[in-house]
């Protein structure tokens, strides 16, 4: 095993991954059940992570929830992946003013207020669930890896073999596959396992904001959007809960992502 | 090599050409988005009134006609400095943005300073001890500040020094009646301001440590040291102004983002800041205020990017407008 591995990232997410895939067996409730007259339980034998305002047990639903949320955090990276690597490698492997035209539109694209592109791209999309989330984190998160995936794509069109490759006439997807894919996805690979994160982040922030996923669907972002409420019934375990399982599981993939950075670089310092 | 005045009014062409651009996409985006502005405007009256004086209504705010013709209507309000009336607020826009535009730029400007500084301290102190125990405890916690989403700190925040202390305020830019007091201001602004500095301060503070940590593997450090320059004297001296440009024009783009990055820390705390006036008019179709406080915020982007291109080549001429320096940040909710 190398040097710096994050072994216990990895532990903790394989864990916490097989434990939502496998929610039913470990839940204790069920977690949509509205137990009214036990609303706002602290932490307790029967409520293990106490239980919301709707009287719903934390414990359960954080299983149950914990499945939506990952399954957010990599459908919309599958697809902001997807976007990037065939953005950035037109771009880059494209004559210079059809590059210069992509990037200057991703610009453009970028600066539009991101609240205000998903709150439109909600619309058309027209769902509120957890499908239409990913679909529209996905495309409001590819541009700094199509940047990325187009810098490199722009060193490596031309060396010999990529030129080779083109001469032999091969198109430009059988190009992208066997040469310049295989060159650039160490570089963007910790990026994937960022954005996913970055993805989780995203449907946490906006199912707490009220323009994610709504209470009924059960998410870690869903539950924490009744914390605020909950701030005033000084129900501290609500808050707590769901967002040190989030943190947790963001902090195992950050480790992951810098671990992929890192294994690039092996050079000594000089100083 | 092209003279630097020929730069900067390619990129300020370039800049005017990408605000209209925007202004396009923002006006035809929100339009065809589906929400009816007049609930905006009269609230909860709309279902009483009746279809004519719904009708009459739309005329008189110009939302009858066909999008590209609202759009040359607004664009030549906004040539003249005028950008409409605000359909919540009832007045004109650049009134509504003014009353907020202090809270904001106080909040996000105080923090983009603190950690323009801060991050470039905590980067030169992790290089200096690069896997020493203090460097590797600092990036642990760096790390897992990093982690935290923004909306739950401000959460957890509130939780501890608000509710159960009760030491500082949890909402709010001041109590009523004490708008002019210095220390109630201040009061307001800390967990806020915690929260910004938090949610950021790691990610460029990383970035500076292994932009410096590139330097210190360079051959020049071997012959400084050499030369007997003490290993601390190499850092400052020599890898840090090369990291330097790489770092103002990093720091470029990411101004707007902190500037305009408020928004999620200001719906919590409920803080008067443009911030909350996106959300409300993106989301209940106040056109007029989404127009501008769009063109703001996207064009402060615009302008962040630009900024950071001009630095690079202007610091070291070999580096074409093409390529950038550190990468930029990714997209924030």
């Amino acid at each position: 095993m190398k040097k710096g591995f994050p072994g216990i990232s990895l532990a903790v997410l394989t864990i916490v991954v097989a434990c939502c895939l496998a929610c039913e067996i470990i839940m204790t409730k069920d977690p949509a059940y509205m137990d009214l007259a036990n609303g706002n339980t602290a932490p307790c034998r029967t409520f293990l992570f106490g239980t919301d305002a709707m009287g719903r047990d934390l414990f359960s639903m954080i299983w149950y929830g914990g499945r939506v949320s990952l399954f957010i955090g990599f459908f919309a990276t599958l697809i902001s992946t997807v976007t990037a690597v065939l953005v950035g490698s037109v771009s880059g492997y494209a004559p210079a003013w059809i590059d210069g035209a992509i990037m200057w539109l991703t610009d453009i694209v970028l600066s539009i207020p991101g609240l205000l592109l998903t709150v439109f791209l909600q619309a058309v999309l027209g769902s509120a669930g957890a499908w239409g989330l990913a679909v529209v984190i996905g495309l409001t998160s590819w541009m700094s890896m199509a940047k990325v995936v187009r810098t490199e794509v722009l060193q490596l069109k031309n060396t010999d073999y990529v030129l080779a490759a083109s001469c032999l006439g091969g198109g430009f997807f059988h190009i992208l596959r066997r040469h310049l894919a295989p060159n650039f996805i160490p570089s963007v690979l910790f990026m994937v396992v960022m954005n996913v994160r970055n993805a989780i982040v995203a449907e946490s922030t906006l199912s707490f904001m009220g323009i994610g996923l709504p209470v009924e669907v059960i998410s870690w972002g869903s539950m924490l959007s009744l914390s605020e409420n909950a701030l005033l019934s000084r129900s501290w375990w609500t808050v707590l809960a769901p967002g040190i399982f989030l943190v947790m599981t963001l902090l195992c993939l950050t480790n992951l992502g810098n671990y992929l950075r890192k294994s690039g670089n092996k050079r000594h310092s000089n100083l | 090599m092209r003279k630097p005045y020929i730069t900067i009014i390619d990129e300020l062409s370039k800049f005017a050409l990408s605000l209209f651009l925007l202004s396009v996409l923002v006006f035809t985006m929100s339009r065809l988005a589906p929400g009816d502005p007049l609930y905006s405007y009269y609230g909860d009256r709309v279902e009483k009134m009746g279809t004519q004086e719904q009708e009459a209504a739309r005329e008189r705010l110009g939302l009858h006609a066909p999008i590209p013709v609202q759009y040359v209507q607004w664009m030549k309000g906004a040539l003249h400095g005028d950008f409409g009336i605000s359909y919540k607020y009832k007045t004109d826009v650049k009134e509504v943005i003014a009353d907020r535009i202090g809270n904001t730029l106080l909040l996000g400007g105080l923090g983009f300073v603190i950690i323009f500084v801060l991050a470039l301290l905590l980067g030169l102190f992790c290089a200096w001890r690069e896997d020493k125990a203090a460097d590797r405890v600092v990036c642990g916690i760096g790390t897992v500040t990093s982690c935290i989403p923004e909306f739950w700190l401000s959460l957890v925040l509130i939780l501890v020094f608000a509710v159960w202390l009760g030491w500082l305020p949890s909402s709010g830019a001041y109590s009523v009646g004490m708008e002019r007091n210095p220390a109630d201001r201040g009061s307001h602004l800390i967990l806020p301001l915690a929260v910004v500095v938090l949610g950021h301060l790691w990610y460029y503070a990383y970035l500076v440590r292994n932009r410096l940590l590139e330097e210190t593997r360079a051959d020049y450090v071997l012959l400084a040291r050499m030369k007997g320059l003490s290993g601390k004297q190499v850092l400052y001296r020599h890898c840090l102004r090369n990291a330097m440009p790489s770092y103002l024009s990093m720091m470029a783009i990411a101004l707007p983002h902190i500037l305009g990055g408020t928004y999620v820390v200001e719906t919590v705390f409920s803080y008067p800041g443009i911030g909350t006036l996106a959300y409300e008019s993106a989301r209940y179709q106040d056109y007029n205020l989404l127009m501008l406080v769009s063109l703001m915020t996207g064009g402060l982007v615009i302008f962040g990017n630009m900024l950071a291109r001009i630095i690079n080549v202007w610091i070291d001429p070999r580096m074409s407008l093409k390529s950038g320096g550190m990468s930029g940040e990714v997209r924030e909710f």
